[in-house]
Formats: C-alpha cells, sequence, structure tokens
C-alpha cells in the first residue's frame, strides 16, 4: 500500500507539472485539461481500495493547491478539501446506487 | 444478521470519512492561518523550476508547430481579408493619383487663366477610338454637355467638339476627324484658311492664298472667330509641310496637332465664351 501511495506521489506530481507547464499551451478556448482531476476521477472510479481512492483525491488536491496560484483567493487546501468530499461522495454514490460488475471485478 | 453488519461496516465507514476530512480541514486551517502554506508552496516551486522550465519550453515549440497547422484555416481566412484590404487601398491610392493629376490639370489651366476665358467643365477621357478621331469623355447629358461645345487642353490646345451626348457621357469629334472643319489663322497674321481633318491624326491648313508667304515648322495655327464654331485663339498646331500646285489657286499645308491624344487624361469643356 506504501509502494502505491508513493507511486500515486510521483505520478500526480508529475501529471501536474505537465498540466502547469505543458497543457497551458494547448488550450482550447481558454479551458486546459486538468489531467489531475481526471485522474483521481479514473481511480476512484475503478479502483477496489478505499485507501487508494482516498488517497489519490488527497495527493492529486494537494498538489493542485501547490500549483495553483488563485485558488479562492489563494485559500490553500480548497482543491483538496473538494477532491476528498468528492470521493467521498463517488463512494457512497458508487456503493448504495451502482451495480456494475466490470467495475466490481477491478 | 446480515444487515445488522452491514450497518456496522457504515457506520464504520462513516466514522472514518468524518475523521479524515476533520484531520485534513484542521492541516488546512492551520496552514492558511499560520502562513506555513507559502513555505510548502515555495520549496515545491523550488525543486519543480528545472522541470517545470523544459516542460514550458517543450509546450510551446509542440504548441507552435500544431497551432500552425490548426490555424491554416484562421490563416487563409485573415489572407484572404488582407486581400480584399489591399485592393481596397489599391483602390483608394488609384483614386488619389487620379486625384492628383485632375488637380494638376485644374492649376495648369487656373496658370494659364483659362477660367477667366472661358466657362469650363472638367471631364476625364473614358475610352479612345483613335481610328476613329474620336474620344469618350465622363460627362453627358446629366451634367448640362450640348453638341457642339469646344473640347480643349490645359494648355488651351483645341482637341475638338462635343459630337453625340449620351445620358453620362459624351463622344469628341478630334479635329484630326473628317467631319471636322473650321476657320483658322496663322498667328500674328492675317492668313486665313480652313483646317479640315483627314483622319488618322491628319489635319491640314487649306484654302490659303497662293500669295501669302507661310513657313514650314514655325508658323502656329490658331482658330478664328470666323466661323463661329470655336473661340478665337485656341492653339491648333503648326505647319509641318506646304504643298502648292501651279493649277490651283490656293496652298495647302499639313499641320503637326499640339495634343497628343495618347498623353491625354483630363481636358476640359468650354460651356461659354
Amino acid at each position: 500500500m506504501v509502494k502505491k501511495i508513493i507511486f500515486f506521489i510521483l505520478i500526480f506530481y508529475i501529471l501536474t507539472l505537465i498540466q502547469t507547464s505543458f497543457l497551458v499551451h494547448f488550450n482550447v478556448a481558454g479551458v486546459i485539461p486538468n489531467l489531475v482531476l481526471i485522474t483521481v476521477i479514473f481511480i476512484n472510479l475503478f479502483s477496489s481500495s478505499w485507501l487508494q481512492k482516498i488517497s489519490s483525491a488527497v495527493i492529486g488536491g494537494f498538489y493542485l493547491d501547490i500549483f495553483s496560484l488563485n485558488n479562492m483567493g489563494g485559500f490553500f487546501g480548497f482543491y483538496t478539501l473538494i477532491l476528498t468530499g468528492f470521493s467521498f461522495f463517488l463512494k457512497i454514490i458508487l456503493e448504495r446506487y451502482v451495480r456494475i460488475p466490470i467495475i466490481r471485478q477491478i | 444478521m446480515k444487515v445488522r453488519l452491514n450497518i456496522k461496516l457504515y457506520q464504520k465507514n462513516i466514522k472514518k470519512i468524518i475523521a479524515v476530512l476533520v484531520l485534513l480541514a484542521i492541516i488546512v486551517i492551520v496552514s492558511n492561518f499560520t502562513g506555513f502554506s507559502k513555505n510548502i508552496k515555495n520549496f515545491f516551486f523550488l525543486i519543480s523550476s528545472p522541470i517545470q522550465k523544459s516542460f514550458w519550453q517543450a509546450g510551446k515549440n509542440v504548441s507552435v508547430y500544431f497551432t500552425g497547422i490548426l490555424e491554416v484555416r484562421i490563416l487563409k481566412k485573415e489572407l484572404d481579408n488582407l486581400h480584399l484590404k489591399n485592393q481596397e487601398l489599391l483602390s483608394q491610392i488609384v483614386a488619389i493619383i487620379e486625384l492628383k493629376k485632375e488637380n494638376e490639370v485644374l492649376r495648369e489651366a487656373l496658370g494659364l487663366g483659362l477660367e477667366k476665358e472661358f466657362q469650363l467643365m472638367l471631364a476625364q477621357i473614358i475610352s479612345k477610338d483613335i481610328s476613329q478621331d474620336s474620344i469618350l469623355i465622363n460627362k453627358g447629358k446629366k451634367d448640362g454637355v450640348l453638341e457642339g461645345w469646344p473640347v480643349i487642353t490645359g494648355q488651351k490646345v483645341l482637341l475638338g467638339r462635343i459630337g453625340q451626348v449620351y445620358s453620362r457621357f459624351s463622344e469628341v469629334i478630334l479635329i484630326s476627324n473628317k467631319k471636322s472643319s473650321f476657320d483658322a489663322k496663322i498667328s500674328d497674321t492675317e492668313i486665313y484658311g480652313i483646317v479640315k481633318g483627314e483622319g488618322n491624326f491628319k489635319i491640314y491648313l487649306d484654302l490659303i492664298p497662293k500669295d501669302k508667304a507661310i513657313f514650314e515648322g514655325k508658323d502656329v495655327i490658331i482658330t478664328s472667330a470666323l466661323g463661329g464654331v470655336y473661340p478665337q485663339g485656341l492653339l491648333v498646331g503648326e505647319i509641318k509641310t506646304i504643298s502648292k500646285s501651279d493649277t490651283d489657286p490656293f496652298q495647302r499645308a499639313e499641320i503637326t496637332p499640339f495634343f497628343n491624344i495618347k498623353d491625354l487624361d483630363y481636358l476640359f469643356i468650354i460651356m461659354e465664351w
């Protein structure tokens, strides 16, 4: 599990750097693809481990907070809270209302 | 039994969620209020800046290439717009050049004092029918042009008279036209004759008494008031060659006209004299 978290720390770090330095040049109508958010959603949808889900949300949110300069007037922790809350929300939705065999298998 | 187990698991999860959220909230609030977040950010910026620089440069290079491809359509549109603007500007330049020419002609005419002698109307040549010895000008019935009005250049050189008048255009019958004939005299003398057009820009001064001495390349022909066709004193041309015959009581001279129709753009119609 620790390995997985270290992997997340690294991968989210690289994704954040790509998002903030590389993809900035490829904005379509001012919109830049949020790789971190996409990855967090992906992990939260298809991972079976609760710890993996929540750690991806916290790490992803933390990096977004670090590299975002104007989130909610400089409120540090905005993305961390949002993504963590989102992860919990998704978990509840998936556990209570969604029954997809493929997701369960993964 | 199963339902109870589920409830227990759910309660456990809820507790976990609340614990994590509370912990996070505390960290966030503390880091925000103590300014610790700035230190964290600074640390990450410091270690990331070399990688960010290279990512930034790479992104810039790649985006330049891709935007070039993606913006071909936009560029094409812009190019079309620029072409249109260019054409518009070119037409404006042409209009300015035309105005400049017109201005120069008017200045020249004013310099000669033509406006004091005659009531003039400026006209522009639209087309030249050189083989027919007539030209078309841009003034017609709507401008008040009437048939028979004399047409001159800014240098007071006679060109001809108005022939057919259309609503916005008029035909000018040049003095070299076969239809043209009028009274003229040699300048500074009392030698009179009739200027006749022979076509193809050839003009002759006919019916000059044989006893009168005229000189090739020296004598200048001007209009006389005798016929009433043209005002007096308009320049016609100078004598090129003189032909005499023993049987004929008059002598005849070929005239070189003072105007060169190919160089003309603007001319004046004399409305009153």
